[in-house]
C-alpha cells in the first residue's frame, strides 16, 4: 500500500478536469436526481406537516381532562337525604360510611338545604365540569410521563378585576402552564412573549394579556414592562397575545383574548389553592388520541385510588369531534376529508386522524418512489459514462500502467472519479433542491419543509451510487493489461 | 555486471490453433551505459523483446534479470513497481495524456510507486526534467499544443524522472521529421554520454540504428547479428551541419 488517499484524489481530480464538459454533464444527471429527491421530500413532508398542522390546529390531537364527573350522577343516588338514609342500611352494618360528611357543619344528615352545600360546590365528585377539586399539579406531572403525549397544561380559571391605575376591567384570569402557546396553535404575540418555565417555577408575578384586555386597560400603547394589579398584587406584563386565525377573531367577552394569563403556580400560591379546574393534553400524533385517552384515564384512576366500582372523579374528552363540527378545519381540508371518507358521521375522529396520517404517508411513498427512479437514472448515467470512458481511455490506462500504476491504483482512480462525480453532483443537487423547495413555498404558497435527515440521506445516497455504479467500470479498467492498452491506437 | 541479462528467453503467442514464436530462445547481455539499437523488419520479434524488457509482458520461458534481479516471474504489483522505478519508456506515439499540461505529464510517474512526495517537490523534479530536455518554457502547454518533437521530449523527460536503470525507446522517431529525429537522437546520445544511461532503441530503419553504440539485428524471433557499431552517427555534429546548411541557404 503506502499510497496516501490525497494522491489518488489528485489523480482522479486531474482526470476529471481533463474532460470538463463530460464531467459537468455527468454531474448534471446526478444533480437533477438529488434535486428532484430533495424537492419531492420537501413538498411531501411539507404537505404532511400542513395536514398535521391543520388537524392539530383544529384540536384533533387535544384531550381535556376536567375535574369532576357530572355523568357519575346517573350512577349514584343524587339525593343527599337518600344517601344519609343509607346509614341505617343493613349492608353498612350500622357504621357511618360517609365519615367526611359527619364533620362538616352543612352536612347534617337531617338538615334540608335549599342551596348546594359546600361539599357539592367544591369537593364532591359529582360536581359539574371543572368545579370539583379532584385534579392536582401532581396529576398533570404524572400525565407528562405518558408516552405519546406532547404538551400538558394545567388550568385554573376564574373571574377577576384587573387594574391599571384607575382603569379597571373585569375579565377572566387563567392560571396556566408555560407550554400553553404550543397548544394554542393559532396564537401569536403582538408584544413580548408568554411567561417562561423559569418564571413559572419561581412563582413570578408576571401576566400575559389577551388583546382585548390589553386594549381595555392600556388602549393602543404597548403594555409590556408595565404593571397591573390583580388581587391587590402587582403583576408585570410580559406579553400581549392575539389570534392569527380568521376563524377565531378576538372579541369582547371571549375566553381567550378577553382574558389574562398568569403562571398556574403563582395563582395557586397567591390564593392558597391546590386544585386544578382542568388539564389540557396534546398528543404527538393525531391518530393516537384514543390510546392516550385510555392511558390518562388509567393513570388518574390509580392516582386517585378509585376502586373498580367507583366512577371516575374526572372527565376526559377529546376536542376532535367538537373541532370538526364547529368548522375548525380549513374549508378545503374539510371538503377533502368529508369527500373522501364515506359515512363520516360514523367515523370517529380518531380514525379520521389515522386516515389522514395514512394518506400523507402514501403521498410520501409515492414521491419517494418518483425520486428514487430519478436517482437511479442519475446513477446509470454515471455508470454509462464510466464504462464508455474505460473503452475510450484504454490508452490512458496503458500509459499509467507503463509508468508504474498498479491495478488497484487504476481501480481506485476510477472509483474516486465516479464518487467525485456523484458526490459533487449530489451537493449541487442538495443546493438546488433546497432553493427550489424554498422558491415553491414562497411562490405557490405551498408549505415545504426540508428535513435535515433528507439532506444527509441524499448525500449518503449519492456517495453510495458513485461507489455502486462506479465499481464495475473501475474493475474493467483495472483489468486492462498494460500491453494491450499501449497497442490500442 | 550486465544491467540487462536475458537467458533462453522465448515468447509464444497462440492465435487460434497456430502458435506464433515471436522470440525463440534469445540470450542477451547489455552493459551499463550501452546504447543498444535493435533492428529488424516488422514481425521479427524486436517489439516483443522490448515489451518483455520493459516488463509490460512476461516471457513464456527463460529468464530476465534486470540489474541482477529476476523480474520474469513477478506479481503484477511487483512488476508495476519495477516499471515505475527502473524503466523509462519512450514510444513512437509519444503516449502523453491528452488535455494535460506538459508538467503534469512529466509528474505522472511520481504519482505512483508508493512514494510520498510533496506537491512542491514533485513539481520541482518535473520542472528539472523538463529543463533537461529544453522545454521549461512549455511546462503549462497541453500536449496538443506542442509539436511532435516537443511531445517526444516531454515523453523523454517523463521517462527519466525516476532515474531508471534503462531507457526503452520503441521507434521514437517514427512519427517525426528527419530534423526533429536528429534532435531526439541528440538527446539520447547526450544522456548516454553525460549521464551514462543505458538505452535500448528499437527501430526498423538502419539510419536510426546507426546512432547506437551496438546493433542487434532480429529476424524471425532470432538474433542474427550482434555487432559493435563502428560507423556510429553523431547527432550533435549533424545538427551543427544542419544549422550551417540553413545559414548557407539563407546567404545564397
Amino acid at each position: 500500500m503506502g499510497r496516501s488517499l490525497p494522491t489518488s484524489w489528485l489523480i482522479a481530480f486531474r482526470s476529471l478536469r481533463r474532460n470538463k464538459l463530460q464531467t459537468m454533464l455527468t454531474m448534471l444527471g446526478m444533480t437533477i436526481g438529488v434535486a428532484t429527491v430533495l424537492t419531492m421530500i420537501s413538498l411531501g413532508s411539507g404537505a404532511q406537516k400542513a395536514i398535521q398542522d391543520q388537524v392539530k390546529a383544529a384540536g384533533m390531537n387535544m384531550i381535556v381532562v376536567t375535574a369532576g364527573n357530572y355523568q357519575a350522577r346517573r350512577e349514584q343516588p343524587p339525593d343527599d337525604a337518600i344517601e344519609m338514609g343509607a346509614l341505617n342500611a343493613p349492608a353498612a352494618e350500622g357504621r357511618p360510611h360517609l365519615q367526611l360528611a359527619a364533620f362538616h357543619p352543612e352536612d347534617d344528615p337531617f338538615a334540608i338545604h335549599d342551596h348546594p352545600t359546600a361539599r357539592q360546590r367544591l369537593g364532591d365528585v359529582e360536581a359539574g365540569l371543572g368545579a370539583a377539586a379532584t385534579l392536582t399539579i401532581a396529576d398533570a406531572n404524572e400525565i407528562r410521563k405518558v408516552p405519546g403525549v406532547q404538551n400538558v397544561c394545567e388550568g385554573v380559571h376564574m373571574n377577576v378585576h384587573v387594574m391599571n391605575g384607575d382603569t379597571r376591567w373585569f375579565t377572566r384570569v387563567h392560571g396556566d402552564d408555560s407550554s400553553l402557546p404550543s397548544i394554542r396553535r393559532s396564537w401569536t404575540f403582538q408584544h413580548g412573549e408568554f411567561f417562561s418555565a423559569r418564571e413559572q417555577r419561581k412563582n413570578d408575578q408576571v401576566i400575559v394579556l389577551g388583546t382585548i384586555a390589553a386594549a381595555k386597560l392600556f388602549g393602543t400603547t404597548n403594555p409590556v414592562g408595565k404593571t397591573v394589579t390583580v388581587w391587590k398584587q402587582s403583576f408585570k406584563v410580559v406579553g400581549v397575545v392575539t389570534s392569527t386565525s380568521w376563524l377565531v377573531a378576538p372579541a369582547e367577552g371571549d375566553d381567550q383574548f378577553d382574558a389574562v394569563y398568569i403562571p398556574v403556580t403563582t395563582l395557586q400560591n397567591l390564593l392558597n389553592l391546590s386544585k386544578l379546574n382542568d388539564i389540557t393534553i396534546t398528543t404527538q400524533s393525531t391518530g393516537d388520541v384514543t390510546r392516550v385517552e385510555g392511558i390518562v384515564t388509567n393513570v388518574l384512576r390509580s392516582r386517585h385510588h378509585l376502586g373498580l366500582d367507583t366512577p371516575d372523579d374526572f372527565s376526559v374528552t377529546n376536542l376532535a369531534a367538537k373541532a370538526l363540527a364547529s368548522g375548525g378545519l380549513r374549508p378545503d381540508v374539510a371538503v377533502a376529508v368529508t369527500g373522501n371518507v364515506n359515512g363520516l358521521e360514523k367515523v370517529t375522529l380518531d380514525q379520521l386522524g389515522k386516515t389522514l396520517d395514512k394518506s400523507s404517508r402514501t403521498m410520501s411513498v409515492l414521491l419517494a418512489s418518483i425520486a428514487t427512479v430519478s436517482l437511479i437514472v442519475g446513477g446509470i448515467g454515471i455508470m454509462n459514462i464510466m464504462l464508455l470512458s474505460v473503452t475510450e481511455r484504454t490508452r490512458e490506462i496503458g500509459i499509467r500502467r507503463a509508468v508504474g500504476a498498479r491495478a488497484h491504483e487504476v481501480l481506485l482512480q476510477f472509483i474516486l472519479e465516479s464518487v467525485t462525480l456523484s458526490v459533487a453532483g449530489g451537493l449541487f443537487g442538495i443546493l438546488i433542491g433546497v432553493v427550489t423547495a424554498i422558491a415553491i413555498s414562497k411562490s405557490a404558497q405551498w408549505s415545504t419543509s426540508v428535513p435535515a435527515q433528507a439532506i444527509l440521506l441524499s448525500f449518503g445516497v449519492s456517495a453510495a451510487i458513485g461507489i455502486f455504479f462506479g465499481y464495475y467500470p473501475a474493475r474493467e479498467a483495472s483489468r486492462v493489461a498494460p500491453l494491450t492498452s499501449l497497442r490500442f491506437e | 555486471m550486465s544491467v540487462i541479462s536475458v537467458r533462453d528467453l522465448s515468447k509464444t503467442y497462440k492465435v487460434g490453433e497456430h502458435s506464433i514464436h515471436a522470440l525463440r530462445s534469445i540470450s542477451l547481455e547489455v552493459d551499463p551505459g550501452e546504447f543498444l539499437a535493435v533492428i529488424g523488419p516488422s514481425g521479427s520479434g524486436k517489439s516483443t523483446l522490448m515489451h518483455i524488457l520493459g516488463c509490460l509482458d512476461q516471457p513464456t520461458s527463460g529468464q530476465y534479470f534486470l540489474g541482477g534481479k529476476d523480474v520474469s516471474h513477478l506479481s503484477d504489483d511487483e512488476i508495476s513497481l519495477v516499471r515505475n522505478k527502473q524503466i523509462g519508456f519512450v514510444f513512437q506515439g509519444f503516449n502523453l495524456l491528452t488535455r494535460t499540461s506538459a508538467l503534469e505529464n512529466v509528474e505522472l510517474p511520481l504519482l505512483y510507486g508508493g512514494t510520498n512526495i510533496s506537491a512542491s517537490e514533485r513539481k520541482d523534479r518535473a520542472m528539472a526534467a523538463l529543463t533537461a530536455v529544453g522545454l521549461e518554457s512549455r511546462a503549462d502547454h497541453h500536449s496538443n499544443q506542442l509539436s511532435g518533437g516537443q511531445q517526444q521530449r516531454v515523453a523523454i523527460a517523463r521517462a527519466l524522472l525516476n532515474s531508471p536503470s534503462i531507457l526503452l525507446a520503441d521507434e521514437p522517431t517514427g512519427n517525426l521529421d528527419s530534423k526533429t529525429s536528429v534532435e531526439v537522437m541528440e538527446i539520447f546520445q547526450s544522456l548516454q554520454r553525460e549521464r551514462g544511461i543505458t538505452i535500448v532503441l528499437i527501430t526498423h530503419e538502419m539510419e536510426v540504428a546507426q546512432y547506437g553504440s551496438r546493433i542487434i539485428t532480429f529476424k524471425d524471433g532470432n538474433i542474427i547479428s550482434d555487432t559493435a557499431n563502428d560507423s556510429r552517427r553523431h547527432a550533435s555534429g549533424e545538427l551543427e551541419d544542419l544549422a550551417n546548411e540553413g545559414e548557407t541557404e539563407r546567404v545564397a
